[in-house]
């Protein structure tokens, strides 16, 4: 279940931004590292509330994330104008990827960083006991998301989001700026990915290369649930981790990463457009 | 400058290049030097295995490494747990890879663009854990060492250095030759070309789209497995990191700075990027692999067609000018020519 | 109110329209035909900055368009009605008309502009909640119409607005354009059937290969039989030379 909501947080904002740009965030992974050192920065280093930590971390992926539009993806969109853009989205997020990873490392240092729980106690249930900083990941999670849905339902930029992932061309005739819509939604997808690493922060180690694993899981989510449909992702991410807590009972657990991979080869085989997703391709 | 006089110009640098990699062994004899230079040139046919698959055929690998790795690891098993020379292993290597390949051929068919890459990706990360976990085969994360390498070099440091990175020259040039024939001389490369820039085209044209694929699969990954073998016995000791993703950011790193979809060019962007990043090395492992991820970002943006891309732009400006200069001849109110050069088999990225 | 001159534009270093020019005054009708290839969608297209020109003079009541995004040039009261309609497909009917809204100031602007838009087409007022993607044909081509007319734009652009259509629901669309037209709202329609936009534009403009060909009132294209072989199906070169 912990597992599950933050699968969601990361699978989330990778599909928005696949949804709205069409470009796979290879760097993904990336945010969410950023987030875990973050949230150590602010606690153990500032020793600011964990409230504060997590919204430390959440702010600072967010603005991460605003900058690679502009930096990155703007760039390279206007020049290639009209041409197809082929695998090169691809290999740009892979080299900011490497190059935020190794940053990391070198800022860093490569070895794990401990991040004290968020909360603590733990919560009795029947004969099992569930610690209050999964309970407060699952929440947050929860919470966020559904913040996530009701924002593109109702809002009006949130509309405009949705406008643009549906059509960019009518977007813009409707007066919506796409540089904007970009931005924001790169933001708001690094931003979801930081607070995931915020809040995981105190249950797994964090180092420079936190993120990757996760990224993987989440294509092999995204892919599950139908590339670009958000509410695909969502049942994937939860489906995969229940699926991992299941599977690791079987298998020795060093190979629980592997089930999202097999998961995904299969799904790709039988019904490449995931659960959710429509059957052309985009 | 004329197109035809550039393309002899060309030549005469890349003919004066070969011979400096050729003496270098003379020219500069220190084990250390000739190591790096060894290292680069394995390199060197990693990324152009890779370009084969990815630049010129345009099916995206983000797993090379796995390729690599399964050389290596073939190559390195047979030689400690069979006993076999490493020259089988090289060549048992070569095929496993080769055969991996085509098995993720099969399903990649029928995938596009970014679905293949995040398979191959994951098909990478597989065989990591794989290698890390299967410890009675692979060593787990310690890896594998102590199963031999090259047989009959010579004693001595300078001169052994000499014959290894002289080996592994031959055997990479040639293997780089062979894929220059295979893609400027055989119907296989103009079968490659056509995936490229348009698959449904190439085989309303009749193209056999899933043989050739298959091909430039097998040829691709068979390479990259020989790469993973040479540096197998080259560095003596093969740990699951070579299947990291690190791996394949590097290759693609070098494949872009040299320039996508020309074989010869992520060959000497391998070359030059794996300079830098030893040299680099000396300000700070970290630092290294910062700037690859630099190096790929700046590229893509501004120098999409890498190194071969500056060298070949000239070449483009001046079929275009010529093209402009026909425009104008044309009488007014005659239906005019497209403009622009056509799309040449070093142009990974020609218009549609 | 728009002036169009001497228009070069295409597509990276295809050039599809190669010197084009038209007028359209206010409060008017004006069509645009020609063969396929010919560079009508295209010339619509680069008015409303799909695409840049290489060459060519666009301006609106004397401001130059050139080097406009569509989302800017939308603001000065230009609306565009793609082909086919680009309705956000998985949004409701009343949610595509929220986002033709969304550059509107204030809530009270907003909803006031809605209410027009549903006293013009009770339809959708009914069907507000129903997704875009399972009106009809002739209900989605309205919509689209509908949509562009949130902003009360003083100019239109259709790109083929008859496009696929069944003929009633042809008849309903050019109805609406009347109406539309009626009420001071300055068309150009790129039209593929050639009648329809006879029996509507005030003035139509022919272009052929990315020039223009002809120009003139419906009266003077039937007038002319060069023209009406040409370009409006009769005589020996019946239907649409490619």
């Amino acid at each position: 279940m912990v597992l599950g909501g933050l699968y969601a947080l990361f699978a989330v904002g990778l599909t928005l931004i696949f949804g709205v740009l069409d470009v796979i965030n290879v760097a993904h992974g990336e945010f969410f590292a950023v987030g875990g050192y973050l949230v150590f920065a602010a606690l153990v280093l500032l020793h600011l509330p964990p409230a504060a930590g997590v919204a430390v971390a959440g702010l600072g992926a967010f603005l991460l994330g605003l900058a690679v539009y502009p930096l990155l993806i703007g760039p390279l969109k206007r020049r290639l104008g009209r041409r197809p853009a082929g695998s090169l989205y691809l290999v740009l997020t892979l080299g900011l990827s490497t190059f935020l990873q190794s940053s990391l490392l070198a800022v860093a240092g490569g070895e794990y960083v401990r991040v004290p729980p968020l909360v603590s106690g733990i919560l009795e249930i029947g004969s099992t006991g569930v610690s209050h900083q999964r309970l407060l990941v699952v929440t947050v999670a929860a919470l966020l998301l559904a913040g996530l849905f009701a924002f593109l339902r109702w809002h009006r930029e949130g509309l405009a989001v949705r406008a643009v992932a549906q059509n960019p061309e009518a977007a813009q005739a409707m007066g919506i700026s796409l540089t904007r819509i970009f931005v924001l939604t790169l933001g708001l997808g690094a931003g979801l990915a930081g607070v995931g690493g915020a809040l995981m922060a105190p249950l797994f180690n964090v180092y420079p290369a936190v993120g990757f694993p996760l990224t993987i899981k989440a294509f092999a989510i995204t892919i599950l649930g139908g590339m670009g449909n958000l509410v695909g992702a969502l049942l994937a991410s939860l489906i995969i981790g229940v699926a991992e807590s299941l599977v690791v009972m079987a298998i020795p657990s060093q190979w629980q990463n592997g089930v999202a991979f097999v998961v995904m080869i299969i799904v790709l085989l039988l019904r490449p457009q995931g659960l959710l997703g429509r059957a052309t391709s985009r | 400058m004329s197109g035809a006089r550039f393309r002899s110009l060309r030549r005469l640098v890349l003919c004066a290049g070969g011979v400096v990699v050729a003496l270098l062994p003379a020219l500069a004899p220190h084990p250390f030097v000739l190591s790096l230079a060894t290292q680069a040139v394995i390199w060197a046919l990693l990324a152009s295995s890779w370009d084969l698959l990815s630049g010129y055929t345009g099916q995206i690998s983000f797993g090379h490494a796995g390729f690599f790795a399964l050389g290596a690891y073939t190559a390195a098993g047979m030689a400690k747990h069979l006993g076999l020379s490493p020259w089988l292993g090289l060549l048992l290597g070569t095929g496993g890879a080769a055969l991996v390949g085509v098995g993720v051929g099969f399903p990649a068919l029928r995938l596009r663009g970014h679905y293949l890459a995040l398979v191959t990706l994951a098909l990478a990360e597989l065989i990591r854990l794989s290698a890390q976990n299967w410890l009675s085969v692979t060593g787990g994360p310690f890896g594998m060492y102590d199963f031999g390498t090259f047989p009959g070099l010579p004693a001595g440091a300078v001169a052994r250095a000499q014959a290894t990175y002289l080996l592994v020259v031959a055997v990479v040039a040639g293997a780089v030759a062979v894929m220059l024939y295979v893609c400027r001389r055989t119907r296989a490369g103009q079968a490659f070309r056509a995936i490229r820039e348009d698959e449904v085209l190439a085989e309303s044209l009749g193209i056999n789209t899933t043989v050739y694929k298959l091909l430039a699969f097998a040829l691709s990954s068979g390479f990259a497995g020989l790469a993973g073998g040479l540096y197998a016995f080259y560095i003596q000791l093969v740990s699951p990191t070579v299947a990291s993703a690190a791996t394949t950011s590097l290759v693609i790193g070098m494949a872009v700075f040299g320039g996508l979809g020309t074989i010869w060019g992520p060959a000497l962007g391998a070359l030059l990027l794996f300079a830098v990043n030893e040299a680099l090395r000396f300000v700070g492992v970290v630092y290294n692999l910062v700037a690859v991820g630099l190096t790929i970002m700046v590229f893509v943006i501004f120098l999409p067609r890498g190194l071969a891309g500056l060298a070949l732009r000239r070449q483009r400006l001046t079929v275009r000018r010529d093209a402009l200069r026909a425009e104008e001849d044309a009488e007014p109110g005659q239906p005019e020519q497209v403009t622009g050069a056509t799309p040449s088999a070093e142009d990974p990225r020609s218009t549609a | 109110m728009l002036e169009v001159a001497g228009l070069r534009s295409g597509y990276g270093r295809l050039e599809i329209l190669r010197g084009a020019s038209l007028r359209l005054p206010a409060g008017s009708i004006v069509g645009l035909i020609g063969p396929n290839g010919a560079g009508k969608s295209t010339l619509l297209k680069t008015i409303f900055g799909y695409l840049r020109p290489f060459a060519g003079a666009i301006t609106l009541e004397g401001r130059s368009l050139v080097g406009l995004r569509p989302d800017q040039i939308m603001q000065l009261g230009v609306g565009f009605v793609a082909q086919a309609g680009g309705l956000f497909a998985d949004m409701t009917v009343h949610e595509n008309l929220l986002v033709g809204g969304y550059s509107l100031g204030s809530r009270g602007e907003l909803r006031a502009a809605l209410e027009d838009v549903y006293a013009r087409f009770p339809l959708f007022r009914e069907r507000r909640q129903q997704p875009a993607a399972s009106l009809s044909g002739g209900e989605q081509r309205a919509l689209a119409l509908a949509r562009a007319l949130v902003i009360r734009p003083r100019v239109l652009l259709l790109d083929e607005p008859s496009a696929a259509l069944a003929p009633r629901f042809i008849e309903e669309v050019y109805e609406t354009i009347r109406a539309l037209n009626r009420s001071g709202i300055a068309l150009l329609i790129v039209e593929q059937n050639v009648e329809m936009i006879l029996s509507v534009a005030h003035r139509v403009f022919v272009l052929d290969l990315g020039r223009n060909a002809f120009d003139g009132t419906p009266a003077e294209l039937r007038g002319s039989d060069r023209i009406r072989r040409l370009y409006l199906g009769e005589g020996s070169r019946a239907g649409i030379p490619a």
